[in-house]
């Protein structure tokens, strides 16, 4: 093969491994702009990704959803339907195999398990992780166990702004903080 | 190694084994060799400072800068790739050396997996580490090809292995199989032939020729999602077809050291039967099989393959003589499917087996008066004792005796043959 097209075949090559990246970021940059801010009750544990750093992973509240419709694979996408309660929270409004007619945000999740003997259906949210520096995770983990422990029940959550299936989890919050500036206290 | 030879021409002349237009002749022939050979040490320097560069660069990111704002992070995310590509594109359109090429693709390499490491970051984008990982080597995979880069291949190979080992092996993950995988390995194969067409004696070729069959026998086991019995069956042939790969006169030609899948294939072989020389693996293999699932399916492809090398081999008449081991696979794959109706059988038969290639192995070693292959022969036949000491209720004067007398055959073997190199020398 000449150079010339050797050369011409790298620059696609290069362009896709710009657009990847930059289409990741247009996504999500549309979603923060455009799209609609749910506050979802979490708990934060902290683990380590060997290439993006440290992080810690979100365990949310309403992880369960009671339906008769048994008919569920493990793995399997979910559409969650949001609505909020009358403290500001999401909850969830209903789920779906397939996306429904209405007007409401929803986020595709992942099917857990289908949980027989209570009739409930378990599902995972994508935003599960959120990445700190390297020095706050640790504490993070142990103020939000402190919060949990002196004030209100519940203080921790996620903010996560969703649109058209697309969610970003933009920030969590402890005591209305953003948790890095909390645990800088 | 030459610069070895010229050291000692010096000494050769003294003692009058060549004469001085000899000894000149041999050092102007080492030296233009030399000049027209690239420097080695060069590629590889440029590689690990590429490398360290870039890992080092994604570790720094993985700090998780929270003090700078997204927009400046963002530009963070694509400098070191931008940087990166201008190297490659430049050592594509000046045609720069190997160096340039290597060193270039393996920063490019890293710079890459910073970037989609610190977008995912920014975004707090959900996705374990072998979703990750998929998209990088994905992304890098045609980078092989466009610089035709040895490194670039083996940090794609090591990349699948890791993303395989991730997907499959990660209790996250539900362990599912990582189909992908194959695909991925499929996807750098052409390169790896055109590396034994054009360079079958480079040391890059055998590098690629241990990573391949090592990162099968790693990737095999994260294959297997609930029938762990099966999992030994399936070993057993890939080590059979490894074996038989590192038999085909084009890799067995070559020295034994450069040959990964002779030797992970035979030593695999050993592990495997010396495992199922104990009863009790038999008698839980009875109960747990289940067949027409996915292992078994993957043991037949496997197996199909295996039989497909061995008959090619026996077509094209590469197969000289009888060699037990290049049929160990299927002789255990019968037994393996006969061990439903009695655990004793093949438990007695495994070990006459094991027995066997332990000693047609001190044979061939003999014979060849390879030192290493006839002590692996003694080796594997005192493995096998250890392995009975355990289990059976032998008395510990008759195993006791085993032993002495296997330690006894270590000493007269190994003398024995010194004696008879020794003698032929003299001849």
């Amino acid at each position: 093969m000449k150079t010339i097209h050797l050369f011409i075949l790298f620059v696609l090559v290069a362009l896709i491994q710009l657009f990847v990246p930059a289409q990741m970021i247009f996504n999500q940059e549309n979603t923060l702009e455009k799209g609609t801010a749910y506050k979802f009750r979490t708990e934060p544990i902290d683990p380590t990704d060997p290439f993006r750093g440290k992080y810690i992973t979100l365990r949310y509240d309403i992880n369960a959803y009671p339906t008769k419709d048994s008919i569920w694979e493990p793995q399997q996408d979910v559409f969650v339907y949001l609505k909020t309660d009358s403290l500001g929270f999401a909850k969830i409004d209903q789920v779906s195999k397939a996306p429904l007619e209405t007007t409401s945000e929803y986020i595709i999740a992942k099917v857990n398990v289908y949980d027989k003997y209570q009739d409930v259906l378990r599902i995972h949210l994508p935003f599960d992780r959120f990445y700190m520096k390297e020095t706050k995770a640790k504490d993070a983990e142990i103020a939000h166990r402190k919060a949990q422990r002196d004030s209100l029940p519940n203080n921790t959550y996620a903010l996560v702004f969703v649109k058209d299936g697309t969610s970003v989890l933009e920030n969590v919050f402890i005591n209305d903080i953003p948790i890095a500036d909390y645990v800088e206290k | 190694m030459q610069s070895k030879i010229i050291k000692e021409l010096p000494d050769l002349i003294k003692n009058e084994v060549i004469s001085k237009e000899v000894a000149l002749k041999i050092e102007s022939y080492y030296r233009s060799k030399e000049e027209n050979a690239p420097n080695k040490l060069f590629v590889v320097f440029g590689v690990f400072g590429s490398l360290l560069i870039g890992l080092g660069l994604i570790l720094i990111l993985a700090h998780n800068w929270d003090q700078f704002s997204r927009a400046i992070k963002t530009i963070f995310a694509f400098l070191p790739l931008i940087i990166g590509q201008l190297f490659v594109g430049y050592s594509i359109l000046k045609k720069k050396s190997r160096t340039w090429k290597e060193a270039s693709g393996t920063f490019l390499f890293f710079a890459v997996g910073a970037s989609i490491a610190l977008v995912s970051q920014i975004y707090h984008l959900p996705g374990d580490l072998s979703s990750f990982l998929l998209t990088w080597i994905v992304l890098c995979l045609p980078v092989i090809y466009l610089l035709k880069s040895h490194v670039l291949a083996i940090l794609h190979i090591v990349f699948a292995t890791y993303f395989a080992c991730e997907s499959g092996y990660g209790y996250s993950s539900s362990g599912s199989s990582p189909w992908l995988y194959i695909l991925m390995i499929a996807l750098v194969l052409p390169h790896y032939y055109m590396l034994l067409k054009q360079n079958p004696k480079a040391n890059i070729t055998s590098l690629l020729n241990w990573f391949i069959p090592l990162s099968a026998t790693i990737v095999l086991g994260a294959f297997v999602e609930t029938n762990y019995s099966i999992g030994f069956l399936l070993y057993m042939i890939l080590f059979g077809l490894l074996y038989n790969i590192g038999k085909i006169p084009f890799f067995y030609a070559q020295q034994l050291r450069r040959n990964g899948y002779l030797i992970i294939g035979s030593i695999g072989t050993i592990v495997i039967l010396l495992w199922t020389s104990f009863t009790w693996i038999w008698e839980d293999l009875i109960r747990e099989v289940v067949f027409f699932s996915n292992e078994f399916y993957i043991a037949i492809a496997l197996f199909l393959g295996a039989l497909a090398v061995l008959g090619y081999s026996y077509y094209k008449k590469w197969m000289k003589e009888f060699h037990l081991f290049q049929y160990v696979f299927v002789l255990f794959s019968m037994l393996f499917f006969f061990g439903f109706s009695s655990e004793t059988i093949p438990t007695i038969l495994v070990n006459v087996l094991l027995f066997v290639l332990g000693l047609i192995t001190i044979k061939i070693g003999a014979d060849r008066f390879h030192f290493g292959v006839l002590n692996y022969g003694l080796f594997i036949i005192t493995s096998l004792v250890v392995c009975r000491f355990f289990d059976t209720n032998m008395s510990f004067v008759i195993r006791g005796l085993l032993f002495v007398t296997v330690g006894f055959g270590f000493f007269i073997t190994n003398y024995w043959m010194l004696k008879k190199q020794k003698q032929i020398l003299k001849k």
